[in-house]
C-alpha cells in the first residue's frame, strides 16, 4: 500500500530518530507484552505496531507447569528489551530487580517504577529518585516513570536518567494526556528524551503526546486489551507517525475567528 | 547409602530436595531451565552464570530463579 510505504519511509529518511544510552532507534513507540490474550497476538501487535523496543517484567520462573517462553515470541534481533521494575514497591525492591534483570541479558537499561500506592499505582517518586541514582552509579541506563511534574522530572535528569517517563494518566487506565501544560514545561526544560509511558487510550492520545513534542509514547493496555489488538498497533504506529510530524511541521496558532482559505478577489458577481 | 545425603532448599518459595553434590547448574538441568533465560540469586546475592557448575547447594539455601515474562507496566 502507497500511504503505508510513505508512512515507513518519513521518520528514517528524515534522519529523526529517537536516541539515548548509546542507541538509536526509528520508531518512536515502545510496546509492553502483557495482558494480551496470547503469545501468537502479541507478537503480530509487535510487528504491526513498527516498534522497536518491547518492555518485559521481570519475575520467578513457574516451576510448577512448563508453560511458553516470552521470549520464544521475540526477536531479539529485532527488539529491543527493556525490563521493568513493575510492582517494586521500595528502591531496594527495584534495584535488586534490575539487577536481577541485568543478569538475564539482553539489556542495560531498565524501565524503573517504584509504585507508592496499590490503587492508583502513582510512583513513589522518593523511593524512585533514590533507586535512580543507584542504578546509574551501576552502569545502567535508566528510564524512570514518574509523575508529570516538571520538578521530579528534572532532578530525575540531574540523577543521571537517560529519559524521563512521566505518565499521560494511571496505568492501564486509558485516560489519555490529563496534563499537557505540565507534559510542555517538562519538554522546555529536558536535556534528555521525554517519553510518556502509561495512560494512553487510543490513538489520538499518543498523537496529542506526539504533537507535544515527546520524544515518545510507551503503552501496553491500549493496544493489548482493544478488541483487535493488531489493528490498534497499527493505528498506534500511525498516531506516533502522524503527531511527530506534525510536531516538526509546526501547527498554526489557535484563532477565535474564521479566517478564509480562499482569496476574496474574483468573488462570483 | 553413599553420595544420597538430602539437601533441603528453597526454590522460589517452594521447598525442594536435592542431592548432596548438586550445584546451580545440576538444579537448573532438573527443573528443565535454561540458564540462558534466567538469573539465579542464592540467599539474596546474585551468581554470575558461568559459576552456576562450581556452586555447590546446601542445605538451608534460598534460590529465587527469576526470568522475564509478559507484562508492560505494575
Amino acid at each position: 500500500m502507497k500511504s503505508e510505504a510513505v508512512l515507513e519511509r518519513d521518520a528514517p529518511e528524515s534522519g529523526d530518530t529517537l536516541k539515548f544510552g548509546g542507541r538509536e532507534f526509528r520508531s518512536r513507540l515502545i510496546v509492553g507484552t502483557g495482558k494480551f490474550p496470547d503469545h501468537r497476538t502479541m507478537q503480530q501487535a509487535h510487528d504491526a505496531s513498527g516498534a522497536e523496543m518491547v518492555t518485559v517484567a521481570v519475575r520467578r520462573v513457574n516451576l510448577d507447569r512448563t508453560q511458553e517462553s516470552l521470549l520464544d515470541y521475540i526477536d531479539p534481533k529485532r527488539y529491543a528489551l527493556l525490563p521493568n521494575t513493575a510492582g517494586c514497591y521500595t528502591a531496594e525492591e527495584a534495584i535488586n530487580t534490575a539487577m536481577l534483570a541485568r543478569e538475564v541479558g539482553l539489556s542495560d537499561m531498565v524501565k524503573l517504577e517504584v509504585i507508592g500506592d496499590q490503587r492508583t499505582l502513582f510512583p513513589d517518586n522518593e523511593e524512585l529518585l533514590k533507586a535512580t541514582k543507584a542504578l546509574v552509579k551501576e552502569g545502567f541506563v535508566v528510564l524512570p516513570y514518574t509523575n508529570d511534574d516538571p520538578i521530579m522530572a528534572k532532578k530525575l535528569e540531574d540523577a543521571g536518567a537517560a529519559v524521563v517517563m512521566p505518565l499521560a494518566a494511571p496505568i492501564g487506565s486509558g485516560l489519555g494526556i490529563r496534563n499537557p501544560h505540565n507534559i510542555r514545561i517538562i519538554l522546555e526544560a529536558a536535556r534528555v528524551p521525554i517519553i510518556v509511558d502509561a495512560g494512553v487510550g487510543t490513538a489520538s492520545d499518543a498523537s496529542v503526546a506526539m504533537e507535544l513534542g515527546c520524544d515518545g509514547v510507551l503503552m501496553n493496555t491500549a493496544i493489548a486489551c482493544a478488541k483487535d489488538p493488531i489493528a490498534m498497533a497499527t493505528a498506534m504506529r500511525h498516531a506516533i507517525i502522524a503527531g511527530r510530524l506534525a510536531y516538526r511541521a509546526g501547527r498554526i496558532p489557535k484563532k477565535l475567528y474564521a479566517s478564509a482559505s480562499s482569496p476574496l478577489e474574483g468573488l462570483i458577481e | 547409602m553413599k553420595g544420597s545425603i538430602d539437601v533441603e532448599l528453597t526454590v522460589n518459595g517452594k521447598r525442594r530436595t536435592v542431592t548432596d553434590n548438586a550445584t546451580i547448574a545440576t538444579l537448573l538441568e532438573e527443573l528443565q531451565i535454561n540458564p540462558l533465560r534466567v538469573a539465579v540469586q542464592l540467599n539474596q546475592q546474585i551468581i554470575k552464570r558461568d559459576l552456576y557448575e562450581r556452586t555447590p547447594l546446601r542445605t538451608g539455601d534460598v534460590l529465587e530463579v527469576i526470568t522475564f515474562m509478559a507484562g508492560g507496566a505494575s
